[in-house]
Formats: C-alpha cells, structure tokens, sequence
C-alpha cells in the first residue's frame, strides 16, 4: 500500500521507494529509508502527509507519498 | 595559519544561532561566486587571535541536490576551512547525524556541536557525548547555542582543535559502485544510517515510541480550522510588530518637524542658496525620519517573527499554505510575507528572511509588492468616493482585490522560471520542530542588528532617491508650475494621456512611487495649487492637512471618471515605496533584481491604467 493511503495514529514500516536520484538523496537525507518503522500522524485530503520517524515529525507533499510504499501493522 | 571555520548543518540545528554568538555583528553578507546563494562570513577575536567563521548555506545532506549543496561539499573538500564545526540537533540525535556521516567522506578536521541540548534535556534524553566522542575521534561538545553561557568554552575548543586538529575516525562503509542510480543512493543511505545506529549505540536512545499531537497542533495543523488559526496567528504577530515599532516611528516622525525650521532659519540667516536651504532643511531630516520608521519596522517584524520561528509556529503555518502557494512556485512559508504585506510592504520584504534559498527569498519579494499595503487603503476610498457612489466604491475595492491575485500569478509566472528554476521545484519535504521555548534575549539581539544593518545601508539608497525626486519637484517660487516636473509633466502629457493620465495625475503616480501617503498631499499641491509638491511629498507623512472636500471639488471637474480608476490602479500597483524598494536591495543585495522588479512594477501599473481607462471610457 502506499504512504497517501494510510491513516492517522496506523504504524508500519517504509518498503519501497521509487523515484530519480534526486528525489531519493532528498528523501533519504530526511531520513526516510527502506525499512525506516513510521507512524503515520495526519493523512489529511489536499495536505502533506504527516508521518512520524525516526523521532521527527515530517511533512511530505502528496505527490511524493504516492511513490512510497508501505506495509502496516 | 588563517584559522577559517566553517559552520555545517541541518535546517533547524541552530546554525545561524550559532553563527551570530560567535561573531555577533561582525559579519559580511555576500554571494558565492556566480551563484545566487547567500555567503555568510563573519569574525572574532579570541585571545588576540583572529578567526573567520563561514556560515554554510543549509540543507539536510551533502549530495548535490541544490547549489546550496554543491557549493557546502565544494567549500569543504576544496580545504578552503581549516576547520569544520558539524551542529546536530541533540533531541533527534539518529536523523540530524545524517549530515556528520555525509560528511565523513570529505575526510577534513571537524568538531561535533550537541546544541538544542537544553531541548534534549526537557524531553529526558541522555546522551553519552564522552562515548560518542572516543568513537566518532573528534570532539564533542554539549551546547545550547540561544544560550550565551556556552560560547567561551566553545571558542577555546575551536582554538585548540584548529592547533591539533582531528579528523573523524570512522566512517559508513560504503561499497564501491559503478554508476548513479536511485539504488546505489538507496544503499548508501541504508549505510550511513547503519553506521550512525553503530556510533549512538549506548550513547543514547532512541524511543520508537507513539506520537500524539500536541494540543495546539491538533488545532494548527488541522485543515480548516488550522488555516484560520494560522492566520490568525499571524495577523496577531503582525499587530504585535506594528506596536513595538510605533513609538520608534513616533519619535522619528518628530526629526523633521523640529529640524525644518531652524535648519531653514540658520541657513537663510547665513545667505546660503534655497536650493542647499531645501536640501538641508527638507530632505535631510526626511531621510533620517524614513531610515529610522524603516528601522522601526525591520525591528518589530524581526523580534516577531524570530519568536513565530523560534518556537516553531512557521513550520506549522508553512505545511497549512504549501499547497496553496506551490501554483506560484513559492514555499509554504512565503504565506507570512505575503499576509504581511497587507500591513506594510517594507515588513513582508524583511518576513522572507525565513525564505530557504535567495531564489524563494527574490521571488517571495517579488510576489510581496504586489500586495497592497495599509497607506493603500487609506488613499483608495478618499479618492474613489471622490467620484463613484459608496456601493461602486465597494467595487472598486473588490476589483483591485481580484488584480491583486491575478498580478501575484503574473509576477510569479514572469520572475519565477529564472529565479526558482522548475527542475530545483520540488514538494514539501519538511521536517515540523518540536515546540522550542523562546530564548528572548537572543531574539531581541537578532532583531535590534538587522534593524542597525538596514539603518545603516538605508541612509545611501534613500538620500539618493530624496535627491533625485527632490529634483523634480524642486519650484523655487513655490509654484507647481516652475518645477521640472511640472515641465515635464506636460512635455509628455500626449503621451501619459496614452495611460490614461493628465499631467496632474501622472505627478500622483510617480509620487505613489516615493511614498504612498504622499499621494493625496501630491494632489492637493497639483490640483488645488495649495503648497509645493515638495512640502506635500515630504511632510505628507506625519501632517496630511489636506481638505478632502476641497480637493473632491477641484478634481471631480477636472479628471474624468475613467482617468480617476486609471488613476487609482496605477497608484495601488505602481512600486510599493521608496523604502520597500530599499528594503528589497538591502535584502537581496541584487541591485540587477529590484531594478528589474521595480520597471516590471512601473511598467505593469502603466499598461494596466491604460487598459483600464480605454475599456472604462466606453462605459462611463
């Protein structure tokens, strides 16, 4: 399942993420990685989802969510 | 040896605090080399010894994803620092030593800096930084950088790491790879991750604990009702800004009214020429009242929101407008600019100081004059009411409301292509701090040296362009009719009538370019004949003695109803001011950008009377 389509207060772990090398330094230096556990705080409509890791509290844009692939709890 | 250190972190580590504590105002502001990213370049002494500190710009890593990034690795691998400071936020150890491990690979003489650790404690985090240190092979200091007490100690490590520096002892085992691709980066971040679990391991811990919001930002952060507090909040701030710097704008207010006269006196008494008498007496003391109203705002705006950013609101109110401002190119943040214009264009310029890039930062400016300011509404209903009815007053209003958003579109979609290139776009990847308590005295400090800066700078730009107006409306019989602008004013009234505008009109637009107040007293003087254009410009500020009823009467017979909305909208959309054309070179430090911003400005005004008053002439 991917990022966008998670609740608020689920948990799960970050499986896949696909994108350029861009977009993966970006994403990585925040620190979402592979394997990275997160829990999912706010999945509003037409907002960045907010999802909490590596005891950070991280707001991502819609677009770049859907290219993250999740498994839940 | 020429001791240069250079400061190195993440957004949100306390760099810039860090980088004020230590060289407080001696500092240069500048650009790297062809690039338009801010370079940041101070001093101090230390027991005699001078060192150079260079801020680097921010970001969350080092692998070439932004100029700030290329020019980070750059600098640091170029040896052009003898010595790297690294800042780490202490609260979210494992994520902020992301930058530290990027860095490994650059192998130069570094020191870790635990700062936020005044946060970390509050939140009962323990960290071991004498075991971090035995493994990382550099020092590692714990540090409250808003906090004044940390500072000495902190200078004597830097003076004795750059006499027997020490490089990081370990370093991610990254494999070698043939290629770039979103895998090897994948991998090499699983890596250097891998290798920060093993340099934390037992020197804290890191809770994979449950997040609950915190109750206010289950209110700011929801949708609806977190744009409304946002806004709120902000417009709050705004007020607060405006009362810190009245009393400052209040006493320079009273420069020139009790400098005019008896600087006038004295030099008449001493024979000297009217021309100098009018400079000295008129324009001087305006300068002085305008630098300091400007250093009055830049204060108020900056001790605001230094404490909105300090404690975390900014953050907040970035993730509520980000979608809504991404269509203009432009950050979440650049709301706070934005809704700051409406009070004062002057204090939305100095708001993009949160902006992340100089880009963002020129654009948001850009995007800010565009926005009407509080004299805005002040002049628009006298001079409407002039010639329409209430409810068409209204309309009028709303029209310019509409244009207002219509131009910020424009302006976005003119600027925005050169200075936020599309492919350095890219969505909201934020992180939203934890609530900070405000460390006051640092804020106020912060806010009180940029409103010495701009003071300072601003004197030169704002005298200039006093001269250069002064000029123009310079009449040595205090009639209109002798001054160059009138001269000229009529000299191209064929052409200025193509706008829309008669002579008299065009002077209250170029005026509307000084300063917005004066445009009323403008009038007045052209049309009533009641005081020079130059009384009227400089002193309008602080006495607009000007008889509306009078001035109706004089101008509804002689300017026609399509020239007065003309009017009105070259006036609203002309350059903002003096001042905020001051505050934005000041700000940007690219003369080349505000004069290309500024005719952009004149130029868009002119077209659109011009439309305006051909289309409206067909109805009215």
């Amino acid at each position: 399942m991917r990022l966008t389509e998670t609740k608020a207060d689920q948990y799960g772990t970050i499986r896949n993420i696909s994108g350029d090398t861009h977009f993966m330094n970006r994403i990585t230096s925040i620190g979402i990685t592979e394997g990275t556990p997160f829990q999912t705080v706010r999945n509003d409509r037409k907002m960045p989802v907010l999802v909490y890791l590596r005891e950070t509290l991280i707001a991502l844009n819609r677009n770049d969510a859907e290219r993250i692939e999740v498994e839940t709890e | 040896m020429t001791n240069a250190i250079a400061l190195l972190g993440q957004p949100n580590s306390g760099k810039s605090t860090v980088y004020n504590g230590l060289t407080g105002s001696r500092q240069h502001v500048g650009n790297w080399p062809g690039k338009t990213v801010e370079k940041n370049e101070g001093y101090y002494t230390y027991n005699g010894t001078r060192y150079t500190v260079t801020d680097l710009p921010g970001s969350y890593g080092l692998s070439g994803n932004s100029d700030e990034e290329v020019i980070t690795a750059d600098f640091i691998s170029s040896g052009q620092a003898d010595l790297v400071c690294i800042l780490v936020d202490a609260s979210q150890l494992e994520r902020s030593m992301y930058m530290t491990a990027e860095f490994a690979a650059l192998d130069k003489p570094a020191v870790l800096l635990l700062n936020m650790m005044d946060v970390a404690k509050a939140q009962n985090k323990e960290i071991d930084h004498r075991l971090l240190e035995k493994r990382l092979g550099i020092p590692v200091m714990p540090f409250t950088a808003a906090e004044s007490t940390g500072y000495e100690a902190l200078k004597a490590l830097l003076a004795k790491e750059l006499q027997n520096p020490h490089k990081l002892a370990s370093a991610p085992q990254l494999k070698e790879q043939k290629g770039f691709s979103s895998e090897t980066v994948q991998a090499e971040s699983e890596a250097k991750y891998r290798w920060i679990s093993e340099m934390l391991e037992n020197v804290t811990h890191t809770s994979a604990g449950s997040y609950e919001l915190s109750r206010r930002d289950r209110i700011l952060l929801s949708p609806v009702l977190g744009k409304f507090a946002c806004f709120g909040t902000i417009l709050a701030g705004f007020l607060a800004a405006m009362l810190i710097c009245m009393p400052l704008m209040g006493a320079g207010s009273m420069i020139p009214q009790l400098l005019n006269k008896p600087i006038a006196d004295l030099l008449n008494g001493l024979n000297v020429h009217p021309w100098l008498v009018s400079i000295f007496s008129i324009i001087l003391p305006n300068t002085l009242y305008f630098c300091i109203a400007m250093a009055g705002f830049v204060f108020g705006v900056n001790l605001v929101f230094g404490y909105l950013e300090e404690i975390g609101f900014l953050a907040r109110a970035a993730y509520q407008f980000d979608s809504l401002l991404s269509g203009l190119g432009l950050q979440g943040k650049a709301i706070c600019p934005i809704l700051m214009g409406f009070g004062c264009t002057i204090g939305g310029t100095c708001g993009t100081r949160v902006m992340d890039n100089w880009g963002q930062r020129m654009l948001t400016m850009a995007v800010v004059w565009a926005v009407p300011c509080a004299s805005i509404w002040t002049i628009i209903p006298v001079i409407s009411t002039m010639f329409f009815t209430p409810l068409q007053t209204m309309l009028v209003i709303l029209g310019i409301l509409l244009y207002v958003v219509v131009l910020m579109i424009v302006v976005s979609k003119v600027f925005g292509p050169k200075l936020v290139p599309q492919n350095s776009r890219s969505g909201m990847i934020m992180e939203l701090p934890p609530y900070h308590k405000p460390h006051w005295k640092h804020i106020a400090k912060e806010a009180l040296l940029k409103a010495w800066d701009i003071f300072r700078r601003a004197l030169r730009t704002v005298s200039l362009i006093s001269l250069l107006f002064w000029a123009f409306s310079y009449s040595g019989t205090g009639n209109v009719a002798d001054s160059l602008l009138y001269k000229v004013g009529t000299a191209i009234e064929p052409v200025t009538r193509i706008f829309g505008l008669g002579w008299r009109t065009f002077m209250g637009f170029i005026s509307s370019a000084f300063a917005k107040e004066a445009v009323l007293g403008v009038l007045n003087a052209a049309f009533v004949g009641d005081g020079t254009v130059l009384d009227a410009t400089f002193r309008s500020a602080f006495n607009v003695a000007t008889d509306n009823a009078v001035l109706g009467q004089a101008m509804t017979s002689a300017v026609s109803r399509p020239e007065a909305l003309a009017f009105m909208c070259a006036c609203t959309f002309n350059i903002p001011c003096v001042m905020a054309l001051s505050t934005t070179y000041r700000e940007s430090h690219s003369l080349k950008w505000t004069a290309g911003i500024a005719s952009f400005y004149v130029c868009g005004a002119l077209v659109l009377s011009c439309a305006v008053y051909h289309i409206t002439s067909l109805f009215l």
